[in-house]
């Protein structure tokens, strides 16, 4: 018996196969019709392998991309290596459980996941939220969206070459990250809000992190951006990458700051207002380019629109419980409800089911970076490799909530 | 509650509806079988008085018995959140259009409807696993498809043994059959 040796490169006699050659791991069968598109490699083209593993891919997101040169004609987003069944989990946990399951979707806007399925549980029940809760509700929910998107910030300039916004960006996150641990007791995973209301008064501690942040918070969103506004290196390699027009953005589902970047002024807020906000004064900024630069001012107008809704709540709190009365195990009547909110990437929903036991029947939860890493697939081809990264940091998905 | 709305689709779409169109709190549901899923959604989204164009939800359900393909939509024409049920698909062979051609991105949403329930979109064209991996031969969300321990399945599972003794009396019963659906 002879064993086996490890072929050489110096062997003259080595011959590649042809169809191995430069690609290690075989094309896949195609089963659909879309697949046998893919993988029909025209002269000069090859696939490229991106991810898991890397850190422009924000989490754990693999993207197999067929180039020509330098040129992406067309990718494939591959995704589930963070699926944890969370919708599984939900129907096998009880309603109070369930809400702490959806903590992690979307880890660094956690306070948007749970609010969704809060609201759809309160529905079934038809329960009446405190108008306090309400207010610590939007009070909490508009700082989690300003650290979100200052996080947002940073890494769309990291992913364009750019060190220091990220740092900016964390200092200043890490100030509402320690005042929301003021009040949730959590740094990153909340668990604040409860069905029929939130888990704990405003502290001490909370109101005076907030009162002397919100006194410098505008003057450093300027500084902070100006930076990356008149940055001619972002500027020039954002601008006119990745165009997304009003129909196909409609035609892709797509809500939240990306819709609203290519020109349509909808939000959750005021497309179907919930909550308190129908009570307080914002704009809805809108963009017409529906670039990724587009994508990035847009967010910082939000910024600045989330910093007027602070201010209101504060202002405006009303005195009251934070809780309405309820049983520690609820059973809601059989029925279904669908709640959706405005997050810091769009429109996170649940739909709900009940069949009168205390745990729910089925819990469908709709995640916005779910969408908007498909509209990767129509936003890159025709740009190059570097940019694909770009595009994606502009949508902003976060692997958590795509994968569930 | 839209009560215009429920004329209208009523109206419109008498003889297509499975049983009445049913308004709760902001969210109007009618229940359409799956064959015409195309029909009555381009009509939603075309046609002046209804005009639902943003796609909100798209998800697979099971009832338990079969399974539900089950469409959230919104319109500026109402305050209603609009939930479309293609209802009564059979488990063994599950089948319904796909809505694709309104709104490509319903074309993830499907596959992941696929993956889960293992509902076929007729006309989507890249139906395949979303989550799962491709050998993958379950469908993880269908009601059959049971979670390896069942310690989460406890009436009360998480509430502390002290707050136990005042829980229903009908509880020991579910126990049992929850866990005798879940061996």
């Amino acid at each position: 018996m002879t064993t086996p040796t490890r072929p050489s490169l110096d062997d003259p006699n080595l011959t590649i196969p042809v169809d191995h050659a430069g690609i290690f791991e075989p094309i896949p069968m195609a089963r659909t019709e879309r697949q046998q598109e893919f993988y029909t490699l025209r002269d000069g083209e090859m696939l490229l392998n991106l991810g898991p593993q890397h850190p422009a891919t924000h989490g754990v997101l693999r993207i197999v991309l067929k180039i020509n040169g330098e040129q992406v004609v067309d990718l494939d987003p591959v995704i589930g290596y963070l699926h944890r069944g969370v919708e599984k989990l939900c129907e096998n946990a009880d309603y109070h459980q369930a809400i702490c399951y959806t903590d992690p979707l979307e880890y660094i806007a956690s306070l948007f996941c749970e609010w969704s399925p809060v609201m759809a549980f309160e529905k079934l029940l038809d329960v009446e939220v405190p108008r306090r809760a309400e207010y610590i509700r939007v009070l909490a929910g508009e700082l989690n969206r300003i650290a979100s998107h200052a996080l947002y910030v940073g890494f769309f300039a990291l992913d364009l070459g750019g060190i220091t916004p990220i740092l900016w960006a964390y200092l200043e996150r890490d100030e509402i990250v320690e005042m929301l641990a003021a009040l949730t007791g959590a740094k990153l995973l909340f668990n604040y809000f409860r069905i029929g209301g939130v888990n704990g008064d405003l502290s001490h501690d909370f109101m005076s992190r907030v009162g002397d942040w919100m006194s410098r918070a505008g003057r450093q969103v300027e500084a902070g951006t100006a930076l990356l506004n008149e940055n001619e290196i972002l500027v020039r390699r954002a601008r006119g990458i990745g165009v997304l027009d009003r129909e196909t953005a409609l035609r892709m589902a797509v809500t939240g700051p990306n819709l609203r970047a290519s020109g349509i002024p909808w939000d959750v807020r005021r497309a179907h207002p919930y909550s308190v906000y129908p009570e307080l004064e914002f704009d809805i900024p809108t963009r017409r380019e529906g670039d990724s630069l587009a994508r990035y001012l847009l967010r910082v107008d939000e910024v600045k629109q989330s910093l007027r809704i602070i201010d209101q709540c504060l202002h405006r709190l009303p005195d009251g419980p934070v809780m309405a009365k309820l049983p520690r195990l609820v059973r809601p009547r059989p029925g279904r409800a669908f709640a959706a909110i405005e997050g810091p990437r769009g429109m996170y929903a649940t739909y709900a089911i009940s069949d009168g036991t205390d745990q729910p029947f089925r819990m469908r939860i709709h995640d916005p970076s779910f969408i908007h890493l498909q509209l990767l697939g129509l936003l890159t081809p025709g740009n190059l490799i570097a940019d694909t990264m770009a595009i994606n940091a502009s949508l902003d998905p976060v692997m958590g909530g795509v994968d569930k | 509650m839209d009560r215009a709305l429920h004329a209208r689709l009523e109206t419109r779409f008498g003889e297509l509806l499975l049983g009445p169109v049913r308004q709760r709190h902001d969210e109007t549901e009618m229940r359409i079988g799956p064959g015409s899923v195309p029909e009555v959604l381009r009509a939603l989204h075309d046609e002046p008085g209804l005009r639902f164009e943003l796609l909100a939800d798209l998800c697979g359900v099971d009832t338990g018995t079969d399974l539900q393909a089950v469409y959230h939509l919104w319109s500026e024409t109402t305050g209603d959140w609009l939930r479309v049920v293609a209802d009564g698909l059979p488990r063994e062979a599950p089948r319904v259009p796909s809505i694709t051609f309104l709104w490509k991105g319903a074309e993830w949403l499907e596959r992941e409807a696929y993956d889960m329930f293992g509902i076929v979109f007729e006309g989507n064209r890249d139906l395949r696993r979303i989550y799962m991996p491709d050998d993958y031969t379950s469908f993880p969300l269908r009601k059959d498809f049971h979670l390896p321990d069942d310690a989460s399945r406890s009436p009360g599972g998480g509430v502390r043994p002290m707050e136990q003794v005042g829980r229903p009396a009908d509880a020991t019963d579910e126990t049992a059959r929850r866990r005798s659906n879940a061996s």
